[in-house]
């Protein structure tokens, strides 16, 4: 579900989507990306879209707020502080020191991985997964995935922006996934 | 982040260290080395400097005891009461884990995973802070990619100010400067976004750690070429042996462990 499409005109939703910016052509040409940071330059929308997260997931006993690296960091730990959840950073290779598990994943050419730490996840917790915005679903599968072999319970997933065209909420919803974002990707550069 | 300096005594240290470690909390760390003359002259470096992409030089020079401990000095702020923030310092203390060996043999990782992992530890960190800051007008605060980014918006939030990332090179889209810093070898590189602060603004810098501060140099640099006043540097730890403070142009530096 999309945070405001049930005819809700809620202004925060709003406030965010304005406050969000869209840079042709980065990283490479065709592509539109989404760019957060200007958001992050306007407080009340920061703390809405935060504020909005917290309000869906408060009553939820989520245990675990997992983070991609490196904008999920931005998102998640105000949300881990503001529901009494631990905040777990879900790293690129090497990152992270001591005793991790991987979980490869596929890209368009090639693969990645993502790395959470041994022990930072207990079989039986709530987890939420969190990053900026979901495309193809590639990383956050990757990183329910890295919970879910700890045995730990993914509750859901939660993103600023969504892809529609990319088809990630079909591929969360194949492995039994709520995603929950705040506005979908716009396609027009912005003048700022 | 900051260079990464080998300090070729590491056989010493590995051999003479004991920690205690109980799950993912140390609760001291000590360090017991033969102690050197102050005028002791460090090897060259015989390793390549810092990797990319987060791993930094975190570790001791050897001394005849170290402690992970609270900070104390004056420049701490001024407590609600004495009392309360001990208690959290403590409690902050006691969540951050070493890691030994890590990234490279010899160096002691200050890993604040745990920290996050405490949910009282962590919202007392980022309080800590915000009590700090809160009535000094501060309009942005700056975090150095990526742990900067986990302690940064959670206190930017709590005072109003903007977060700005600073990041590793061909991350931030569009128009960005860049500052050049130097490393052990090479040099590394930070970037922010042009037009996100403007001149006159009072920014803090926030980063988990700080070693030999060329990053947050670099990160003060970017600041004040665009006009901004920076008002202070914010780490939750200060490796102090590597005398981070010295190198942030006069620009001080509150650190709540070290």
């Amino acid at each position: 579900m999309s945070a405001g499409e049930n005819g809700d005109s809620d202004g925060r939703i709003k406030g965010i989507k304005s406050a969000l910016r869209v840079v042709p052509n980065f990283p490479k040409p065709g592509i539109m990306f989404q760019d957060i940071t200007t958001l992050l330059l306007d407080p009340k929308a920061f703390k809405d879209t935060i504020d909005l997260f917290v309000e869906h997931y408060k009553h939820e006993n989520i245990s675990v707020i997992a983070g991609i690296e490196a904008r999920g960091f931005i998102f998640g730990p105000p949300i881990a502080l503001a529901i009494g959840a631990k905040f777990v950073p879900l790293r690129k290779p090497k990152k992270l020191p001591g005793e991790v598990i991987s979980e490869k994943y596929i890209l368009e050419y090639g693969s990645d991985c993502l790395e959470m730490h041994v022990g930072a996840v207990k079989s039986g917790d709530r987890a939420l997964v969190v990053d900026d915005l979901i495309a193809t679903g590639g990383t956050i599968c990757a990183a329910i995935n890295l919970l879910e072999r700890v045995e730990a319970e993914v509750v859901g997933c939660a993103c600023v922006i969504e892809v529609p065209e990319l088809k990630g909420r079909e591929r969360l919803r194949s492995h039994g996934k709520e995603l929950y974002v705040l506005v979908e990707s716009q396609f027009e550069p912005t003048t700022q | 982040m900051d260079s990464l300096k080998i300090f070729n005594s590491d056989v010493v240290i590995m051999k003479s260290h004991t920690f205690l470690y109980n799950g993912n909390f140390v609760n001291s760390l000590k360090l017991l080395a033969p102690s050197f003359p102050s005028t002791c002259t460090k090897k060259p470096p015989t390793s390549a400097s810092t990797a990319r992409g987060g791993t930094t030089g975190r570790h001791f020079q050897p001394s005849s005891h170290i402690d992970l401990k609270p900070s104390c000095s004056s420049h701490m702020a001024a407590p609600t009461s004495d009392g309360l923030i001990d208690d959290r310092i403590a409690r902050i203390t006691s969540a951050i884990r070493v890691i030994p060996d890590f990234p490279k043999p010899g160096i002691l990782f200050q890993d604040i995973t745990t920290l996050l992992l405490d949910p009282v530890a962590f919202k007392d960190t980022i309080d800590l802070f915000v009590e700090r800051y809160k009535d000094k007008n501060i309009s942005v605060v700056a975090g150095v990619e990526a742990r900067g980014f986990i302690f940064g918006p959670p206190i930017a939030l709590a005072i109003g100010a903007k977060f700005v990332p600073m990041r590793k090179p061909n991350k931030l889209p569009g128009a960005v400067i860049s500052e050049e810093y130097s490393l052990e070898y090479g040099t590394d590189k930070i970037e922010m976004h042009v037009g996100a602060v403007q001149e006159g603004e009072r920014a803090l810098v926030i980063d988990d750690l700080i070693a030999t501060g060329g990053t947050l140099c670099a990160a003060i640099s970017l600041l004040e070429r665009v006009g901004v006043k920076v008002v202070e540097c914010a780490c939750v730890i200060e490796l102090p042996e590597l005398k981070g403070r010295e190198r942030l142009g006069g620009k001080p530096l509150y650190v709540l462990v070290s």
